[in-house]
């Protein structure tokens, strides 16, 4: 077979490339678009990156909403009548060539005045003159070269949110005070009585004194405020204890100063905050190109078509359908309020929303739910129930969806807190005491000296970095957790849910068994030229399974909604469909999908589709299953049932036929029985388990468009690792245990230099750091180990 | 708002470019004779314009601001533009920045060899040029602050902020450190003394350093390694962390060059402390242009540019370790004053800014003449000799500088020197000297290479002066929907008037901070014995000044045992308080001269100055006879001793008043102790008589350079009587 | 060493200004995108005269930062 690459986008031309410009083409679609760019002198788009491109699907009338001026107020960033400015995030977004080509729009049409591109995020901030083109004109040539934005219900009127930089801020301001304070204070370090630095060693000190301000009262307010929510609260977080230590820290120093009896402990205070605020920062690892935080109202269209009394077509905002209104859904248009099917036939795939694995066909006066996707031609249908009340969308009007995970959970590093809060305090009092006997001048000395040395910040530090630099390794292995608390809460599952369809089954194709007599050669050929002329997507399946045959053109075509099709060529007639249809009522009805052929109304036989399976699922349910129970909770009828009991280990508890709540319920349950559970889906179905399980992570094979509200994203192809990752959270928590005894030996030092009185700022100014750093290395280098792990199970 | 069409200035970029060139074949080709001169002392006998204390400036000056200098003007240029995809600000500007800049090493080429200089390393211009330097170095700085105002293109890349920050530092440190007070058109004091003057020089001298051959090749890198390698920068995060911890810390260098002088002991303290904080940056920098070509290997193996880019980058590494490591200060003992110094300077300028602007010609000269590279063999060919002349010029500097140091230092079990007489530790590293002027020689081939080259590619090129390019204008609309325009306009400026606001802030608030400087007496240990000179020395100390002889000797015995030993008590901080400029030098390739007063009688200086072999054979110091014969200029010596009046130094009027009765007077007293030396009487006599049967005029002994040269020698560090 | 005071005043003035700038630079958003400027700037943007494809259709392959890829 011919095996040449399209040009624009690389895919298989098959066996009918497209000749253009002496370049083969896998469809017109991409021919245009090149067309599009040589003509525009834009074909430096291939020099860049090869084979760049992305086929165009381009759907009539698909973007008419964006004509209704109300929703493009709530698009676009900026608006001053003559200019608009949107800022469009486009899933196709991945290389040179795209920022290239996006940020030349001007070249394609010089309405655009700016376009600038955000590689990481994948969007494109796009300036246009709006009385030449319209934000629809606009999103229309995205489409047609092959960008298509991606518009969702989420995006409506979300355009000015500010970004928040205040932890950039006081990573600046106390770096760079930290820089500055540390040269002023080295001297005195060295020489202790020369006679230039008696000269100067006030000023320093005071200059000193000037930089901490802003460190103390800007960069570390964080603590102060969280350490006086925790007390309020009644929680000793490890806030408390640095809170306590930064406040000590400074107000020593600066008294030393003033009063003249030493240098201070500036370059200690500013150190401390710089190396938190920079834990704090490694922390916060963000995938600007995920959202975890995805409700329906990503997957929901902006608007759909609305049909007036007087039989007029006009686009309208989901948010305004009410009952009774007639509504247009188009092909692969979106379902988005519970309603009836007025006129048309529908062949409906609630796989996303409910886990059915198959499309169900629906007959006018039939109930169609919202979320549901139309797949053949278009209907008309009547809204019964406003978005929010459909029967999906109130899912979301569940407590859990609200609440918070993170707050209610207690991180180890808070667990110890408030263990060493008390101890510290206690000696700094034991210590005090005991000096108030031996040498009262000394007591204030030691009970400071005792809250700086023991400030917590190697504590503060071994999670962040373990965990941040844990987040990243997963990351890398296309494993994408929102915090690193998510990490802390995997370690500890016990037990495992996973959802069937799109989950632990391929989506896309399915396995298809062929049952019954074998056909000749003329009768294939016959099978796969009827099955070209329908659409029906298992139609569509089979056609693309059957070997090639060389198209002929029928004499007769049939096609019987909801029964099947018939063709004819030479007297020989096809037929292809339900049992019933060709004639064999004797049929086994499994739960399978299954289409049966007869020909010249003999019983051939029948092809049954499976579901397909991911690559793995056996041995990570194998592996799991030995440390945690392990389910399957599928809203899909339960026709896989046998296979799934040959393919996953015995105690597998399977579920069928289960509801979104029913999902959610269920995990509620096993939590009241105090298990904490891990909630593997897919679908918008699984949102409300996803959100009430302690560890949702939904599987995607496509990252960058649609998932569910979630803790993680698990890109399908490393569906296989899953257990892997788990085990890797475990060690990340161990490792964490450990850096906290290497820290803990750190302070019993320094305590000692405290209690007996003898500390010098010299000794903080070493002993903090250097427990930082080698806190900071310890845990780096150990996770790296982790993750070598990872990557070497995964090439095994 | 349209899309709007304009032009690069590519002319600018090419006549810097041309520059560079022709500059760095010049001060290469001196820095050549200088060393040459090592080997054959008296090479250019007798012409005083081309004797080695004259010509060292004048290669430094040459080398660091005519070739790299010219090199940052035409990388800047070509990049700014189009980072910010727009014209330069004025046109204007721009060619008043290359002329002026031209004019000004014009006036240095003319000026060092005819001895007029500051004597404060790297900044040895007198006092006009100076001023010429701050505008159009402010021209430059308009010129790059209005191209960013209007600019296309909202993010300023991170070579952007190099820039602007080599701007705002140059600009300060070099009017800070130029302070002086002029006695004529071509002669200044310095305003600080001695030990302030000292500080203020090296703060200044690291930071010429940090801020012209540091930061803007920085920003070049940034530039050009990506865009010769076509593949983004492996991290630009960290290039931007890489600017911002630099910038916030490095001002505070510099002291770190004055260990064990008497520079204050902390303020030592600080400045190593500081060089070891720097590595980090550094590295991240260097570490961060390497891996951008990770992945390219196979491009580096066919691309000379690359080739030199990576050599330039492991140059700037192997520099910026060495730096460190030389500030600690048990490294610096034998470091300093040693050859060790001069090699590693030339690592970093011969492989980091020497390669780099290769890279930068070999890459931009093709596309500016639209055309390939005349032959990329002769750019392999410069490549490899370029090295090679690289590792012959380093290699024999370390070793001469070990040698010579551990030399220094070497003690006999008796207690006494094992190299007494300093010219044996000289005789042993010549042949160092003979390798390192191989390896420059190699390296002036490779630079004639490219030369020709270029001219061969120009020659098939075809010269766009101005470059066409289209970017759309940049609107300024606020994230805010409506009327928030012109304050966002105003934040958009706001970073660059600050700029240009607090430099102007540092400024006065610096003149304010000078006033009392010069006016309040300083508060260092004043030593009771230390007087200022007499108005012969002081003019003996000016032709000191004049012929760089701190270019070869210290003037800074520091507390170590063998130099104690070798040269004396150690320098005292009280005994420069009115050196104006201070003098202590940074090379010994003779000995010290702290110490030098009343070690050698009058005639010697004389017989050393007019053949110094003859006095201490193998000596490899070139005559000074013109000073011997020349008539001492005594015109200006009452204004050079009011101009030292008004920088604190406590000469009373009648001092000044009877200035040349007291020259006199010290004069003849000197004039009589050279008769005291027979072959002297003999010979001056026969010249007296001969001069007088010719009808010749005759300059008297007593009023010649000579003798205010001696003078000055023989008072140097006789102010504190110490030893037997 | 009243010099010191001078030192001291510009090196700290001049650590400000540049911390200042910091601020706003970062205010502004100039590193909200800490990634694609590096590739823009790879872009030439001069107007080739005539025949682009000549000049454009050497391959110049940019590859991006293995980090930045999904």
């Amino acid at each position: 077979m011919n095996t040449s690459k399209c040009y624009h986008c690389g895919d298989d031309c098959g066996s009918a490339p497209i000749l253009f410009d002496e370049k083969d083409f896998c469809c017109n679609g991409c021919k245009t678009v090149y067309d599009i760019f040589s003509s525009n002198n834009l074909s430096f788009y291939y020099d860049l990156e090869a084979s760049a491109g992305a086929t165009p699907k381009i759907v009539d009338g698909k973007y008419d909403f964006l004509e209704t001026e109300t929703i493009v107020e709530k698009l676009v960033e900026f608006n001053d009548g003559k200019l608009q400015i949107v800022n469009l995030y486009i899933p196709h977004i991945h290389c040179s060539s795209c920022i290239w080509i996006l940020e030349n729009l001007n070249k394609l049409t010089n309405f655009v005045v700016t376009s600038q591109v955000d590689f990481p995020k994948k969007t494109v901030r796009i300036t246009y003159r709006n009385q030449d083109i319209s934000l629809k004109q606009l999103v229309n040539l995205l489409v047609k070269i092959g960008y298509e934005p991606y518009i969702s219900l989420d995006d409506y009127g979300k355009n000015k949110k500010h970004i928040d930089r205040s932890l950039i801020y006081k990573l600046g301001v106390s770096g760079f005070a930290f820089g500055n304070v540390m040269f002023l204070s080295f001297p005195e370090y060295f020489e202790t009585t020369e006679f230039w630095l008696d000269q100067y060693k006030t000023v320093f000190r005071w200059i000193m004194f000037a930089f901490s301000l802003p460190v103390v009262f800007y960069a570390s307010s964080g603590y102060f405020i969280t350490a006086y929510k925790g007390l309020r609260a009644n929680i000793l977080t490890i806030d408390v204890p640095i809170a306590l230590g930064i406040l000590v820290l400074f107000l020593r120093s600066s008294f030393e100063i003033i009063f003249d009896w030493g240098s201070g402990f500036f370059d200690s205070l500013t150190g401390l905050v710089f190396f938190l605020l920079l834990g704090k920062f490694f922390q916060q690892k963000t995938y600007s190109f995920l959202s975890f935080e995805r409700d329906y109202k990503s997957y929901f269209p902006i608007a759909v078509t609305r049909i007036t009394k007087d039989r007029k077509e006009e686009s309208a905002q989901v948010y305004t359908i009410k009952k009774g209104d007639r509504l247009l859904i188009r092909n692969e248009e979106l379902i988005p309020v519970d309603g009836i099917l007025i006129l048309g036939n529908a062949r409906i795939d609630y796989s996303f929303v409910t886990g059915e694995s198959e499309p169900v066909r629906k007959e006018s006066g039939d109930k169609i739910f919202a979320g549901g996707k139309q797949l053949s031609s278009a209907i008309e249908m009547e809204a019964l129930k406003s978005v929010s009340q459909s029967y999906l969308t109130q899912l979301w009007s569940n407590a859990v969806f609200n609440k918070n995970k993170a707050s209610s959970f207690q991180t180890i590093t808070d667990s110890i807190g408030k263990r060493f809060t008390i101890s510290i305090l206690s000696i700094a009092f034991i210590a005090a005491i005991f000096w108030f006997f031996i040498e009262p001048g000394k007591v204030l000395n030691v009970f400071t000296a005792v809250l700086i040395i023991a400030c917590p910040c190697a504590i503060a530090l071994a999670s962040p970095f373990t965990l941040g630099n844990m987040l990243r390794i997963f990351g890398r292995a296309k494993f994408y957790l929102k915090d690193t608390i998510v990490i802390e809460q995997l370690a500890q599952i016990d037990t495992a849910i996973f959802d069937k369809t799109g989950t632990i089954t391929i989506t896309k194709n399915s396995d298809v068994s062929y049952e019954g007599m074998q056909l000749s050669h003329a009768e294939e050929s016959l099978l796969k030229n009827t099955l070209r002329s329908s659409n029906h997507p298992l139609s569509r399946t089979l056609y693309d399974l059957l070997t090639e045959h060389d198209i002929v053109t029928l004499d007769e075509y049939e096609e019987y909604l909801g029964k099947g099709i018939q063709g004819t060529k030479e007297r020989n007639t096809m037929k292809i469909g339900s049992a019933t249809y060709v004639g064999n009522s004797a049929a086994h009805n499994s739960e399978n999908t299954t289409v049966h052929i007869s020909s010249n109304d003999e019983y051939k036989g029948c092809f049954i589709f499976q579901n397909e399976y991911r690559k793995g699922v056996p041995i990570v349910f194998k592996s799991l299953s030995k440390t945690m129970d392990v389910a399957i909770l599928s809203g899909d009828n339960s026709g896989e049932k046998i296979r799934l009991k040959a393919l996953l280990p015995k105690k597998t508890s399977l579920y069928f036929n289960q509801k979104p709540e029913d999902k959610l319920t269920f995990i509620e349950a096993l939590q009241k029985q105090d298990k904490t559970v891990l909630m593997v889906g897919d679908g918008l179905n699984d949102a409300g388990a996803l959100a009430q399980s302690d560890v949702g992570i939904a599987i995607s094979e496509n990252v960058t468009v649609f998932s569910p509200a979630c803790d993680g994203i698990l890109d399908a192809t490393n569906f296989n690792q899953l257990h892997h990752y788990i085990h890797a959270s475990k060690k990340a928590m161990k490792i964490i245990k450990l850096s906290f005894g290497l820290s803990l030996m750190y302070n019993v030092v320094g305590l000692y230099f405290a209690v007996t009185g003898q500390l010098q700022p010299v000794i903080a100014a070493i002993l903090m750091p250097l427990s930082s750093i080698s806190i900071v290395l310890f845990t780096t280098v150990s996770t790296n180990l982790i993750g070598k792990n990872i990557i070497y199970n995964k090439t095994k | 708002m349209e899309v709007q069409q304009f032009y690069y200035d590519n002319k600018v970029v090419k006549r810097f470019l041309y520059a560079t060139m022709f500059w760095g074949v010049i001060g290469m080709v001196v820095g050549l004779l200088l060393a040459l001169m090592f080997l054959f002392p008296n090479l250019t006998d007798g012409i005083p314009w081309l004797s080695f204390g004259r010509l060292r400036p004048l290669h430094t000056n040459a080398v660091i601001f005519a070739f790299v200098g010219n090199a940052i003007y035409a990388g800047i240029y070509y990049s700014t533009q189009r980072l910010l995809k727009a014209r330069m600000f004025s046109d204007w500007l721009s060619n008043f920045n290359f002329w002026g800049w031209q004019a000004i090493i014009v006036a240095a080429v003319i000026t060092l060899p005819l001895g007029y200089t500051s004597s404060k390393e790297y900044a040895e211009l007198e006092w006009p040029i100076d001023i010429a330097i701050t505008l159009v170095w402010v021209a430059f700085g308009w010129n790059l602050i209005g191209t960013i105002l209007k600019r296309r293109q909202r993010h300023m890349y991170v070579a952007i902020w190099f820039y602007l920050a080599t701007f705002v530092t140059v600009a300060v440190l070099h009017i800070f450190n130029s302070l002086a007070l002029p006695v004529g058109a071509l002669k200044s004091y310095s305003v600080y003394a001695g030990v302030q003057d000292a500080l203020v020089q090296w703060w200044y001298g690291h930071n010429a350093v940090a801020f012209f051959l540091t930061t803007p090749f920085l920003g070049l890198m940034y530039y050009f390694v990506p865009k010769a390698a076509n593949r983004p920068v492996y991290s630009y995060r960290l290039s931007i962390v890489h600017f911002w911890s630099l910038i916030f810390l490095y001002i505070w260098a510099g002291p770190h060059h004055l260990l064990y002088t008497s520079l204050p002991e902390w303020a030592q303290n600080l400045g190593v402390a500081f060089s070891i904080m720097l590595l980090a940056p550094s590295w991240g920098g260097m570490i961060n242009g390497l891996l951008t070509l990770r992945g390219a290997w196979d491009k580096v193996r066919v691309d000379p540019t690359l080739k030199f880019m990576v050599v330039a980058i492991t140059g700037y590494g192997m520099a910026t370790f060495e730096g460190p490591l030389l500030s600690l200060k048990n490294v610096n003992a034998i470091a300093h004053f040693s050859d060790w110094i001069i090699a590693h300077v030339h690592v970093g300028a011969l492989a980091w800014n020497g390669f780099l602007t290769f890279g930068m010609i070999y890459w931009m000269i093709p596309k500016l003449f639209k055309t390939k590279l005349y032959s990329l063999k002769l750019a392999n060919f410069h490549f490899w000799i370029g090295t090679l002349g690289i590792i012959l010029y380093a290699l024999p500097m370390y070793v001469a500088g070990f040698t010579q140091a551990l030399m220094w230092k070497e003690f006999n079990p008796d207690g006494t020197l094992a190299y007494g007489n300093f010219l044996e530790t000289v005789n042993q590293i010549m042949m160092m000297y003979g390798w390192r002027a191989v390896g420059g020689s190699l390296f002036i081939i490779g630079m004639l290479v490219l030369v020709y080259n270029v001219i061969m590619t120009i020659r098939n090129g075809v010269d766009v002066e101005d470059e066409l390019a289209e970017a759309p204008a940049l609107i300024k609309v606020s994230k805010r929907r409506t009327s928030g325009e012109t304050f966002h306009v105003w934040l958009e400026r706001k970073p660059v008037q600050l700029t240009i606001l607090a430099t102007i802030v540092i400024l006065i608030g610096g003149i304010i901070q000078i006033v009392p400087t010069i006016l309040v007496k300083s508060n260092i240990p004043t030593i009771t014995s230390v007087k200022p000179y007499t108005p012969l020395e002081l003019e003996g100390r000016d032709l000191y000044i004049r012929e760089g002889c701190v270019g070869c000797h210290s003037q800074m015995v520091r507390p170590f045992r063998s130099e104690v030993e070798r040269y004396g008590e150690y320098s005292k901080a009280g005994e420069f308080v009115y050196d104006h400029p201070f003098l202590w030098g940074s090379k010994r390739t003779g000995p010290d001269l702290h110490r030098i007063g009343g070690k050698y009688s009058d005639s010697w200086h004389l017989n050393h100055m007019y053949d110094p072999q003859s006095t201490s054979s193998g000596s490899i110091m070139p005559a000074y006879q013109w000073i011997v014969r020349d008539e001492l200029d005594r015109s200006d010596t009452q204004a050079k001793m009011e101009v030292m009046v008004t920088l604190g130094v406590p000469y009373t009027e009648e001092e000044v008043a009877n200035a040349m009765q007291h020259m006199d007077e010290q004069a003849i007293k000197i004039e009589q102790n050279l008769y005291s030396d027979p072959d002297f009487a003999k010979g001056y006599d026969d010249d007296k008589k001969y001069a007088k049967e010719n009808g010749e005029a005759f300059i008297e002994m007593r009023n010649r350079e000579i003798v205010a040269l001696i003078a000055y020698l023989q008072r140097l560090g006789t102010d504190i009587k110490v030893k037997e | 060493m009243s010099v010191m005071y001078l030192l001291l005043a510009i090196s700290i003035v001049v650590a400000i200004v540049f911390f200042v700038a910091f601020i706003f630079s970062v205010k502004n958003g100039q590193y909200d995108d800490s990634y694609t400027p590096s590739v823009r700037m790879l872009f030439d943007d001069e107007l080739v005269e005539k025949a682009p494809k000549t000049s454009n259709s050497t391959k110049k392959t940019i590859q991006l930062n293995k980090s930045q890829k999904l």
